[in-house]
């Protein structure tokens, strides 16, 4: 044996028991240093998607007293409108200050993902009031659902049940599922992918100091930077002025501007594998004690094609028969004007004033939010 | 399945407590036979019917080698033949069997699909051997046997392309009609013609069993499970190091006995394994393929520096490997041979070649080297001697003339330090540390062929080196610290420094850094380099 790094059975003992008491520590302490401004309509940033660590520890240090979470995809999260644009931010604006809405949107999840969001980090939630969204454009066809054979690359794939049920087009191999349970189920690691997402441009430490800048020729300029001096223990924030969205933003207008009516290949409750994962949100959530109240919609109903609407009907009541069935207070809101919704189903900024609007008028929202 | 992965980690802590479980049983061998075919078939379960293929033969030549006389006596092949009068009851059903395979697979040629006619061709030819061996009772046609058949598995799947390419440019610049046939369209029922993974080792390890006990340096191995074991064996199957039967079988005939030491060490030997190739292989690789998939765009302290990672990182990469390979294999209680032992720190060429892939050196040495006649004969055939060897390790490494290339620059290497040790002069006064790094050098520069692409692209980077502008490399500095780091280590290692090195200090905080190193920065996944080979 070459090595001169051979450790005995006591040295190894004490090695794992420095390594093991770091793994236990780091995260914690982290927290203790890094600052995180969370303020009252504080979303996820859009480049910190993927920092699930991030969503657990906002949900355990930074929720207001008396807060209702509002849980769903890029609808809640607000794709085409700046934070002071979401729904949360007029449910704040409109409703009294007996509770506070909070903005508890991906960019880009959809209820198969949301499923391991809400499994993994979203324990600090027990016993809260939670507003959950069910956007039906993820049964909107086959390819949404995840129901195709040809292998797909979608957003999240780390958060998708890695085993079981099978997701046909998620062509990960064992490694790779193994990897994700293993981050979503060790502190340590998801903390890691904290700082791979927060300080070093999602990429490991090493990566970043080997990355390009574009151009071409390209030039490398991390190569002789310090790495350690991208740390700055301050959570990034969202850029103040997003020119991808807002009022000022070339993105933020009108489907109509963009495309006319579209045929949905709507697929049905009894196969959807989204659906099926809502459920299973809707269960887990009950489970730890929490009082969920479902919102459908409003899907842009404007944009469905004469042909598809029927089905859509079909799928939307089958939502809310199952709704009914288990007895969860819900809302199904009216379709929007169609000059309100940027595409099949995110509003925008004045939509999810009226949507807030809407959702504070609905009786059952008002006796599910007043009950204890 | 790759060591630096999850699935592996499953595997272990399965494959090992059961092993154990059995201790007071006859089960562990089928048991660590089981799981390596399991770990071997995992990549691609139809290869493992070469390995099978490979194993049942090498074990039955050997035992029908038994059967012959030592020294060849004379035989009456014509009573044997037209009478079937064999003194060796043996032999007479291997002859038998031989002559009715033939005639069968002729059969199944005949009537059967098309595509199936190139394998059983090859079939034939080894039954047609087969049955003249059992009628001429001679040791050395086993031995042919099993080298023929060994080294046709080797030139179909790894040299098929190198080897048919060249005949047919030779052909059409010799004007010949004929042109062979892509190896592609031999495979039978249309499987895809893949280079099965470690088809190298395995086969050199099982050739080194028939080829010892046709030496008589190894005694023959009467239990089947047991030699497929020896050429399975899972940690080492994939890439080495390559075992001997006289090292590795007398392991597997009783069960290793249960001490700490060996799971200490088994640990210590997987994380500093782990280490190199996650830390530090995988980041090199990074540089190197930005630099030499594009070597015209860059300049040259661009080309030289990626020239150095290169060599860090298939050292790293390769010994990584051999670590963990150790260290599984130690962990169950096994040794396997060392097979890197700081070849940086060479100071000859000849010494570099004790140090790196011991392994494959010393089988070459003895299988190859010392049969040509090894250093016996004067200089002449010496250096022939060594010239062969090295090319034909060269060709091991791959089929392309810049491996071929990069083991004839190690030839005329290892004897220009030869003759330059022949001077008292070089051997007192040039200081250690220059010949150290006038070595690593040589190695640096043979580098270039074995990763270059092609011949023009290692021409090319060759070229630019001496007259591309000097521009930024920007290699990370990050990178270099680390390879400066582990060359200080090694430099220490073999310095009056190692007791610092040894101290539980160093020990304990090496392994705490590499651990929390993995976690934090490691960049994952990627394939051992030597698994092409």
């Amino acid at each position: 044996m070459v090595n001169t790094l051979r450790l005995g059975g006591r040295q190894w003992l004490l090695a794992l028991g420095l390594i093991l008491l770091v793994i236990l520590l780091t995260p914690w302490l982290w927290k203790q240093v890094e600052r995180f401004d969370a303020g009252p309509d504080y979303r996820i940033p859009y480049s910190l998607s993927k920092d699930y660590w991030l969503f657990q520890r906002r949900l355990e240090d930074k929720l207001p007293p008396r807060s209702i979470v509002l849980l769903g995809d890029s609808v809640v999260w607000g794709e085409y409108v700046l934070p002071d644009g979401t729904w949360s931010h007029f449910l704040n604006a409109q409703s009294g200050p007996e509770a506070t809405y909070v903005n508890g949107g991906v960019n880009g999840l959809f209820p198969l993902a949301l499923e391991g969001l809400v499994d993994d980090y979203g324990r600090a939630m027990r016993r809260q009031k939670v507003i959950l969204h069910c956007n039906l454009l993820w049964l909107s066809s086959p390819k949404a659902d995840l129901q195709t054979d040809k292998e797909e690359t979608f957003n999240h794939s780390r958060l998708v049940p890695q085993f079981s049920p099978r997701i046909p087009c998620y062509r990960a191999d064992a490694n790779e599922r193994l990897e994700a349970l293993v981050e979503r189920h060790v502190n340590f690691v998801g903390w890691v992918s904290h700082l791979q997402d927060a300080y070093f441009a999602q990429k490991s430490l090493l990566k970043w100091t080997l990355e390009d800048d574009g151009g071409d020729p390209a030039r490398y300029p991390n190569s002789y930077r310090n790495p350690l001096a991208q740390v700055t223990f301050h959570v990034p924030e969202a850029p103040l002025d997003d020119p991808q969205r807002g009022p000022k933003s070339s993105r933020h207008k009108p489907w109509t501007e963009s495309g006319g009516a579209t045929s949905f290949e709507w697929v049905t409750l009894e196969t959807s594998l989204q659906w099926a994962a809502f459920r299973h949100i809707v269960q887990t959530l009950r489970d730890r004690g929490n009082d969920v109240f479902v919102i459908v919609g409003p899907f842009n109903e404007h944009m469905v094609a004469e042909a598809s609407q029927p089905p859509y009907r079909t799928l939307r009541d089958g939502v809310t028969t199952w709704l009914e069935e288990h007895k969860i207070p819900h809302l199904v809101p009216e379709t929007l004007p169609s000059e309100l919704y940027a595409d099949a189903s995110h509003p925008l900024t004045d939509g999810y004033a009226l949507l807030a609007r809407r959702t504070l008028e609905s009786e059952a929202f008002q006796s599910w939010r007043q009950r204890q | 399945m790759l060591f630096h992965t999850w699935p592996f980690l499953i595997f272990l802590l399965i494959v090992v407590p059961v092993f154990f479980a059995l201790q007071k049983t006859r089960w562990w061998i089928p048991w660590l036979m089981a799981a390596s075919y399991f770990f071997y078939g995992w990549w691609n379960p139809y290869y493992l019917l070469l390995v099978i293929y490979s194993t049942v033969l090498d074990f039955s030549l050997v035992a029908l080698m038994d059967h012959c006389p030592q020294a060849g006596g004379k035989v009456d092949v014509a009573a044997r033949l037209f009478q079937l009068r064999f003194d060796d009851g043996v032999l007479k059903t291997a002859f038998l069997v031989a002559v009715t395979a033939t005639v069968a697979i002729f059969a199944v040629a005949w009537a059967g699909p098309a595509s199936l006619r190139p394998a059983l061709a090859g079939l034939a030819v080894i039954f047609l051997l087969m049955a003249l061996g059992a009628l001429l009772s001679h040791r050395r046609i086993w031995l042919l046997i099993s080298v023929v058949n060994n080294l046709a598995l080797l030139l179909f799947f790894k040299y098929g392309h190198f080897a048919v390419d060249n005949l047919n440019t030779l052909f059409a610049w010799l004007h010949c009609a004929g042109r062979l046939p892509e190896p592609s369209t031999l495979m039978p029922f249309g499987f895809s013609y893949v280079l099965p993974v470690g088809i190298s080792f395995f086969t050199f390890q099982s050739l080194s069993y028939t080829i010892d006990f046709y030496l008589g340096n190894v005694e023959r191995e009467r239990n089947f499970l047991r030699f497929a074991t020896f050429v399975c064996f899972f940690p080492q199957l994939m890439a080495g190091p390559i075992e001997r039967a006289r090292h590795l079988l007398p392991q597997f005939r009783q069960f290793p006995a249960f001490r700490l030491q060996n799971v200490t060490d088994g640990l210590s030997l997987f994380l500093v394994g782990l280490f190199k190739k996650l830390a530090l292989a995988n980041y090199l690789a990074f540089y190197v393929e930005r630099v030499y998939d594009q070597p015209k765009n860059f300049g040259a302290p661009a080309l030289l520096l990626a020239t150095f990672a290169f060599a860090w990182q298939i050292y790293f990469d390769f010994s990584g490997y051999t670590d963990m390979a150790r260290g599984v294999a130690r962990l169950l209680g096994f040794n396997l041979i060392l097979n890197f032992n700081h070849p940086y720190l060479a100071a000859g060429l000849g010494e570099f070649w004790t140090r790196w892939h011991i392994s494959l050196s010393s089988w070459f040495r003895d299988y190859v080297y010392i049969p040509l006649g090894g250093n016996r004969g004067g200089v002449f055939n010496t250096y022939r001697n060594l010239l062969v060897t090295f090319l034909l390790s060269g060709i091991w490494h791959g089929a392309a003339w810049t491996f071929a290339i990069w083991g004839g620059l190690h030839a005329l290497g290892v004897m220009i330090t030869r003759e330059l040790e022949r001077s008292a002069r070089y051997r007192e006064q040039v200081p250690r540390l220059v010949k150290q790094l006038a070595v690593f050098g040589f190695v640096g520069f043979a580098w270039i062929f074995f990763r270059a692409e092609s011949l023009d692209d290692a021409w090319l980077i060759i070229s630019r080196i001496f007259t591309a502008t000097w521009s930024n490399p920007e290699m990370p500095a990050l990178m270099l610290a680390l390879v400066g780091l582990v060359w200080l280590y090694q430099f220490l290692c073999e310095s009056r420094w190692r007791t610092l090195l040894e101290t539980s200090f160093v020990r304990i905080g090496a392994a705490v850094c590499m651990v929390l190193y993995l976690f934090l920065f490691s960049s994952g996944g990627g394939a051992f380099i030597y698994f092409q080979f």
